[in-house]
Formats: C-alpha cells, structure tokens, sequence
C-alpha cells in the first residue's frame, strides 16, 4: 500500500484496512458527540453476548477545547476513527500494529510502546483497562477492553481502539499545525484542514463560550432528560440513548459556558449515568427479547 | 534427582506498576507453595518485562518430602466396650485408613483422649503436583485492577498470551489462565522473529537475550543507568534520575535504548521544577543539568528498540517534548496576567470536601488559624494574614492544574513575581513541607505555622465529619498529616499546646460538629503517629509512655524528656530507681489517706534511713527546681541518679505499712514527696526491668 499523503488517504486507508479485517465500515452517527464511544455501534453494541465488529470515522465535540483557531493543537470539533471488535481477538494488537504498518509507519524505525491508561466515563457508568499507544513519545491511540456498559459488565468483552486523526496525520505527515494539514490534493491544488476548518473553529468557539444560551440549555437538559426517562419505560433504548447524547452536548456547552460550578458538575454526571445505566438495560432487554439476532451463525464464505 | 524449573507467563503489555510487584509475588508465592508441600529446591531467579513474568527455580527435587498423616479418630472412651472390646466406630475407623486396630495410637488432651492413626507416606513425583501449585501461585497475585478480554473467563492484569512451563527439559502439562501450557515463548514485540522453543530451563534467559528482551529487571534497570550515564558523562551533564522514574522506565522496556534529545533554550526560563516535572511525569523522561545544577536544554529518553533510524525516534521525541513544554510555557506566562491573590475569586467554586465548604471556606479558617500562631511563633501578624490569604491560590493556577506536584513552589514563584514579601513566598512552598515521610521540614517560622494550620485544618475537619481512616482507607492521607504535625510540633520550641490546637481549629469549623464526630479521637491518633516516629528512631515505646504520662501536649518539651529519659536508662542506678518507683506507687496506692496532702513532719521520723532519705530528697529537690525552670532534663535526671543510695537504703531498713498510724502516714507522705521527685520528668516506673 501507498503511504498516505493527505489527511483524507489516511481515512480511507484505515477503512480499508479494517474493512478487511472484517469489520462493518459505519458512517458517522449525525448528532453532536464528545468521542466515538457514544455512537450506538460502540455504546449499545458492546452489551450483551452479541459479536459485532466496526469502523467508522466520528467527528467529536468538545466546546470547551475550542481555542478560535489559534491553538495549531486543539479544536473544539476534530475527528476520532474508531475500530470496536467484538469478542476483542487475541491479535488485536497485532492486527492494530498492522494498521500502523498499512499508514506506513515502521515499528522497527519508530518506537512504538503500549502504556497503560485505563478509561473511565462516570457519565456512562463505562469503564475499561488499556494503553494510549505511542509512537515515538506522542500519543496517537487509545486501546480499551471495555469491562464495564452502563453499569453492566461486558461478556465478551469489546476490544475499542480510537485513533486521533489530526494528531495522527500531523506525525505521519510532518506538519506542526493541523491547520496546515493537506486534506486532499485537488484540481485547484492542495485543499487544508484549515480551508475546510479554520472558519469553523473561529465561530463555533465564539459560540460555545459567548453565545449559547445558558437558560435555554438548562431547559433542553431537563426535556432531554425526561423524554430519556419517558422512551426507557416505554423501552425505546434506541431514542432514549439519542436523547441523553442530546442532554450529553448539552451539558458541555454549559460547561463551556463555565455555567456549572464544581458542586452541580457532579450532580448532572449523576444524571446521566442514571440514564445511561437504565438504557442499557433496556437495550439488553429488547436485544434479548428479540433473541440476540447477531448471535444466530449466518456466517457463510464470501470468496 | 534434581530438576531445574521454569515458568513464564506470557502477556499484552502489563502496567507499569505491576511488572516488579507481580513477578516478585509470583516467586514468593511458588516458594511458599513449595515450602508447603515439603519440596526441596535451589535459587529462585524471578524475572519480570512488560510482556512476561518468569519464574526460574534450580535443582528441585523430583520427589516430595515424607508427608506425615494425622487422623483423629472416635474417643477412648467411646470406642471399646466394658469388655475391651473394639467397638464399630473404631474398626471402621481404623479400616478408613487401612490399618486394623493395631496400628493406631492414641493422644491425650485436656479435652480427652483421641485415637490417632499416624503415619507417613512417600512423596508424590512434583510434576504431578506442579500444575495445581502454579495455578494456585497465580491465584494469589495481588491484581490491583483484574480484566477480562475476548470471550473467555480468565482474569488478570492483561490478557495472558502463552505460557512457558518446564521441569527438567520436559513440558508441564497445565492449564494457566485460559492457555495452555508448552515451551514455546517470544522474544521482543518488533526485534524478536519468530518463535522461541525453549530446550532446558537454564536456557530460557540467554535464549531471550538473543531475542532482544532483557529478562532480569536489575539487569536491564543497570543498563538503562549505564547508558544513560554514558551519554550523560560524553556531554559532561548531570542525569536527574529519581529511582521511581528508573524503575518505570525499566518496567516499560525490553531493549533499552537511551537516545540523547534538545529542546529550545527559551523554555529554560520556566522554572526548572516545572519543567522536570513535564519531562518525568509525562514523558518518562530524564532531565539533565549542568556542573553548577543549572537544568540543561537536553533530555534522554529511553526507546525499546534499536532503531534503524534513531534521528526519526529523537525528532519524534522533541516534537512532543516540545508541546509538553510550550503548554508549561503557555501556562506560567497565563497565570502571571493574574496576581496570585487574583485567584482568591475562583476560589469559592472549588470545593474542598462537600461537607467541609469550598476551598475559600478553608483558607478562611486557615487566616483564623494562623492569627492564633502569630503570638507563640513570634510571626509578623500582616505576614501570617497574608501567607493564609495566599495559600491555596496556586491550586487555582493553570500550571498547577498540569502538575499538581507543583503545589506550593508555584505559589513561591509567583508571589516572587507579584513582589511580595520574600518570607511569605517562601512559606508559601514550606506550607507542604514535610512532603513524605523524611522529608526536611520547613526552615521558617512562618512556613511551619501554614503547614501545621493547613494539616490541622484538614485532620480535625476529616475527624468532624467522622471520616477517621480505617485499615487501607485513608483518603485524606490523614495519617500523613498526622506524622507531619508531630514533626512539626517536635522542632517547633515555641510553647504550642496540642488540645488547644486541635479545639482552636475546632472552633474554626463552627456549627458543622455534627453527630457523627469523632473528634475526641483526633488528639490520640496524632499520638499514635508520636509513637510511630519514636519508633522509626529506635526509642522504646517505654520511653515514650514514660514522658506521655507527665505530658504529651506541648510535644516539644516531649521530646526533650524523651532524649533526657534515653541517657538517664543508660545509667546502672536506672533499674533500682525504676523499681524503687514502682514500689511506692504501689505503697501509695494502698494508703487509706491521701500522703499527698500531709506535709513530711520530720520530728516523727524514728529511723536515719529516712531522715536520711529525708535530706536527700530536699537536697535534690533544691538543686532541680531551677533546673525545671529551663528545661534541663538531662541534669534533672543526673541529680535523681543520687537518690539510688538513700532510697535503697529505706527500703532496705524501713518498714512502711506498720500499725502506728501516725508514722506509716508520716513515712506515706515521704515517699509521696519522693515520688514527685522521681516522676517529675517522666514516669519512671513505666520503664521496663531490664538494663
């Protein structure tokens, strides 16, 4: 494989590396996310005893890195691939370390460590024990085997590796600003992340931390709430969990809107992990009550 | 015959915490299974890298020990018949163990009298043993946070990948954590080939050599030393190399590789500490200074491979190094638009412990504090106010947000950079002095009075609201806190009194005594601490209950009696004085008035051993008087020395409890003058018997 050279061929070569491992290549879930872990094809899929392997690109949110474009390290929206393999392979990491030789990194050329970092979300009652994965002293992955979903322990456990695309794609390609990152190479010549961004970052972080409005946010995370509390005992976990994704967006913007002290920050953590926990078993519930579909062997050889 | 033995679990990259630890338990507990089930054996080499625990055991015995049988069968009493006859319960005890009637013993209690079958039988082979003994070793590893992975059971550290068992040059056949047991390893993640077969047990390490994985730990954390030495040593720099950074690095690494980096001199204007502390914590990374300690533009950072194009490992190492740095940059230059007292605002938003208010609440009670500290430790009251004021603004800072370990010396840097006083500054940073245990103290007056008022503050607050540690539950690190007020209080000679502290700080908390407070154990839990440090310095705990029995609030004079007390034991009239003293306490004791109350009426003495005792004691008595007065225990307790000749003397020719009232309390109230005498620095009789 070619050595990718612009933002966009590391994407597709990442799909179409882990699309040959097997795995369903998703699009991006169309709502507001804080990291690929709130998309249902790795929140809810990971409950139960159901297999399940993807890879998708996810665009994340998080107001409150927003810097209006100045930080050449940090943005308030910037994009994660996320690979989940379910039951996790005994060779994930080899199959991972592929990935990286595929993007054309050389493990025996760059030093590649495997360095604890456990993963706790309080908010989605989740967590899971793994690396961030360097290269060369710079983090550019997360490794979690999920144990923990909405309190529920995970059987089988969920193997979740998320790269960071802009971090990734500067190491690779040798750029100090993601800015300047080459997105693609067109007609017109090279297209940057910052002609794609730039703008973007400038205004949604005048957004995020001067325009929101609090008292409309406050409203919204309450409605989310109760809708979300409302779909759960009607057991619509789907919906339900697009609602406390909603009330999740909602509370960083708060957040960023320094509009929540200390004190309420962990009560509303609370709150949705009380719902995330009770989606979660409803999801299992529903699952279950269809007789865990993905469970049943279908599997036939694709030539 | 003798065996070699080897083990190796083969695993994802463990914690680094956990490499040193679990393959040291892992051998500990192999030993101890072996010592139990009676195997003799050599050397246990254990060996531990972030990929495999490993377990070498030379020359064990093929055979286990004797084992020795011991059954308890039916009583005596119940088992043969008037007639002597064995009764059923005893044949068919004796039948259970395959012997007739004969071959049992019997054994006598308290309780009663047991027939006994005892025996030994031969050993089994130990390979036949060896797969429950391992599979119980690794059971018995403390696993700080155990995972599962894939679709299995099994639980560990990280998933387990292969495991490696040989006794002699056989494989032991076993199931370890879901895999299943050979004699193939693997050598290093990207420098290793394929696979290793591993012939005989006593090959395994320089097999792995070859392989490019240093298995022993020391080993491989010498050679991280040595090369980092070495490059330290080309350039004529000074490695900075905290033993705990070492023991990371080497728990991260199979094939070191320590490569020299820079970064860009401007950074060198951000403090050092902070800049250190960006290369360690983060990086895991070495920092360098120069002859005159200056910190150098230059790190070391250590690979785990060999690479093919180390310019490419460094430059990706500077890159980082460089983000690290530029955010310490960024946030020293951003917490210097605010004057350290500007962070005061936040502060009511942060809380400190939800039932104990914010953090503005305790610098509050640490102003109120440190205003009662202003008379005994002779502070400058605007200074103590100040110091208070500005005690927790750092907490607010950027940079301490970054690196929490800078509490303190940010708090000196920026006081410094806002002109304040140079003492409050600098007691900003000894408010946390002592850090750890053997940490020095604070070197002014004003930095101990924080320390004490801000660990204070946190002991009585944690006691008030009935969070006391219990076993390993000590979020507060109160027994920290603890040790530390007691260093404190021991180097501090202003009169300080510790019930009026801990009630002073009390007071500070106002109305939140709640019901669950547990705040009368407070002062006794600092004192354990007391004992706990006496300890450490190799005082006998006698000594210190001693001293505790004349005082133990005003720690500092505590001590002096304590160091008094220490050279008084050396002395050969200790032992008699000691008993003497416990004679009369328990003479007193029995005294139906209180001698206390009499005077000593000399005109009733009727023999010289107690005139003569008498005398001794007002002698001695004036020449200690003026002694209390400064605090010379030493002398005091020299002077007391004399009074072994007397005493014994009374003891010897002087019957106390005799039936002439008028004299027994008349010689009652002698001894009880004595006795004020003797324990006025310490309560001697507590002292043990021997010399």
């Amino acid at each position: 494989m070619k050595k990718p050279t612009t933002f966009q061929d590391i994407i597709l070569t990442l799909q179409q590396f882990w699309a040959a491992q097997g795995c369903v290549i998703l699009q991006p879930l169309d709502m507001e996310v804080g990291a690929g872990t709130f998309h249902p094809a790795t929140f809810l899929r990971a409950i139960g005893p159901e297999p399940w392997s993807s890879a998708y690109v996810q665009p994340s949110r998080r107001p409150t890195d927003g810097r209006y474009g100045e930080n050449p390290n940090r943005v308030q929206h910037y994009y994660q691939f996320q690979v989940v393999l379910k039951p996790s392979p005994l060779d994930i990491q080899e199959k991972y370390l592929d990935s990286l030789r595929a993007l054309g990194v050389d493990p025996l050329a760059d030093d590649i460590r495997f360095v604890e970092d456990n993963w706790e979300s309080p908010s989605l009652g989740a967590w899971g024990l793994g690396w961030e994965v360097w290269q060369n002293g710079m983090e550019i992955s997360q490794f979690t085997y999920f144990q923990q979903i909405g309190g529920l322990p995970c059987k089988p456990v969920t193997g979740e590796l998320t790269y960071g695309l802009e971090r990734l794609a500067m190491f690779l390609l040798g750029v100090d600003s993601l800015f300047e990152l080459p997105w693609a190479k067109t007609a017109q010549g090279v297209v940057t992340y910052g002609d794609v961004f730039h703008q973007n970052e400038v205004e949604m972080s005048a957004y995020n931390f001067e325009h929101a409005n609090i008292e409309a946010l406050f409203k919204q995370f309450d409605y989310y709430e109760a809708e979300a509390q409302k779909l759960v005992a009607l057991q619509l976990a789907l919906p339900a969990f697009e609602m406390v994704i909603k009330a999740s967006h909602a509370f960083n913007l708060l957040d960023a809107r320094h509009a929540i002290s200390v004190t309420e920050r962990q009560r509303y953590i609370l709150r949705v992990r009380q719902l995330a926990k009770s989606i979660a078993l409803a999801y299992y519930q529903t699952r279950e009550a269809l007789g865990f579909p993905l469970l049943s062997s279908k599997v036939c050889d694709v030539e | 015959m003798l065996n070699d033995l080897l083990f190796e679990l083969g695993t994802e990259e463990l914690p680094s915490g956990a490499v040193l630890p679990l393959a040291e338990a892992l051998a500990d507990q192999l030993k101890m299974a072996f010592s139990k089930e009676n195997i003799q054996h050599g050397k246990i080499h254990s060996f531990a890298t972030p990929r495999r625990l490993a377990v070498l055991i030379h020359d064990v015995e093929t055979v286990q020990g004797n084992q020795k049988i011991s059954r308890r069968g039916p009583t005596v009493a119940a088992a043969v018949s008037t007639e002597g006859q064995a009764l059923p319960s005893l044949l068919g005890f004796a039948k259970s163990c395959g012997v007739t009637v004969n071959d049992l013993t019997t054994v006598k209690t308290d309780k009663g009298e047991w027939w006994m079958y005892e025996a030994e039988n031969p050993g089994a082979k130990t390979r036949d043993l060896l797969s429950a003994m391992i599979n119980g070793a690794i059971a018995a590893l403390p696993i700080a946070k155990p995972m599962r992975w894939g679709a299995g059971d099994a639980t560990f550290a990280r998933p387990v990948h292969w495991a490696v068992f040989l006794f002699g040059d056989d494989i032991v056949d076993a199931h370890v954590l879901g895999v299943k047991t050979g004699r193939h390893s693997f050598g290093h993640r990207f420098h290793g080939s394929e696979e290793i077969s591993i012939p005989t047990p006593r090959a395994y390490e320089a097999l792995l050599k070859e392989a490019f994985v240093i298995a022993d730990f020391a080993e491989r954390r010498q050679l991280i030393v040595d090369q980092i030495n070495q490059i330290a040593k080309a350039h004529d720099f000074q490695p900075i190399m905290p033993e705990s950074l070492v023991d990371e690095v080497t728990s991260i690494v199979e094939w070191p590789q320590a490569l020299l980096a820079n970064f860009e001199p401007e950074f060198l204007e951000v403090p050092s500490e902070a800049l250190i502390a960006a290369m360690q914590s983060h990086q895991k990374c070495f920092a360098l200074r120069d002859k005159q300690d200056q910190l150098l533009p230059n790190f070391i950072t250590v690979a785990n491979i060999v690479s093919i194009n180390p310019e490419q490992v460094i430059l990706g190492n500077e890159k980082v190094m460089r983000a690290r740095l530029s955010d310490a940059a960024f946030f020293f230059r951003q917490d210097k638009r605010q004057t350290l007292h500007q962070y005061r605002d936040g502060m009511a938003n942060v809380v400190f412990q939800a039932r104990l208010g914010s953090l503005e609440d305790k610098v509050n009670r640490l102003q109120v504090l440190m205003g009662h500290l202003v008379d005994p430790l002779q502070l400058k009251d605007s200074q103590a106010i100040r110091v208070a004021e500005l005690s927790k603004c750092d907490l607010m800072t950027g940079m301490v947000g970054e690196f929490p370990e800078l509490q303190g010396l940010m708090g000196y840097y920026y006081a410094r950079h806002d002109n304040e006083d140079e003492a409050v500054a600098q007691a900003l940073n000894e408010q946390y002095m002592p850090r750890f245990s053997g940490d020095e103290l604070p070197k002014s007056s004003l930095g101990l009075a924080l320390s004490l008022a801000d660990r204070l503050d946190t002991l009585v607050g944690a006691f008030v609201i009935g969070q006391k540690p219990t076993g390993d539950k000590d979020p507060f690190k109160l027994r920290r806190h603890a040790l530390a007020v007691v260093r404190l209080l021991l180097s501090a000679q202003a009169a300080l009194n510790l019930s009026t502290l801990i009630h002073d700080t009390l007071h500070g908390y106002g109305d939140l005594q709640s019901t669950d407070s547990c705040i009368v154990e407070l002062k006794p839990f600092i004192l354990e601490r007391l004992h706990s440090y006496y300890h450490g310095i190799g005082v006998a705990q006698e000594i210190v209950y001693a001293v505790r029995a004349r005082q133990d609030d005003w720690l500092y004079d505590l001590d002096k009696r304590v160091h008094a007390l220490l050279s008084f034991t050396q002395r050969p009239e200790a032992v008699s004085l000691s008993a003497a003293c416990k004679r009369v306490n328990n003479l007193l004791q029995h005294a139906s008035i209180d001698p206390r109350l009499h005077d000593v009426d000399k005109n009733k003495f009727t023999e010289t051993a107690e005139k003569a005792l008498y005398e001794h004691i007002r002698t001695v008595e004036q020449r200690i008087s003026p002694l209390y007065s400064c605090g010379d225990y030493s002398q005091i307790l020299s002077q007391l020395a004399s009074l072994h000749g007397p005493v014994d003397h009374f003891f010897e020719h002087v019957m106390v409890m005799i039936d002439d009232e008028e004299i027994k309390h008349n010689r009652l109230s002698l001894l009880a003058r004595l006795q004020n005498v003797l324990q006025g620095v310490a309560d001697i009789s507590l002292l043990q018997q021997s010399p």
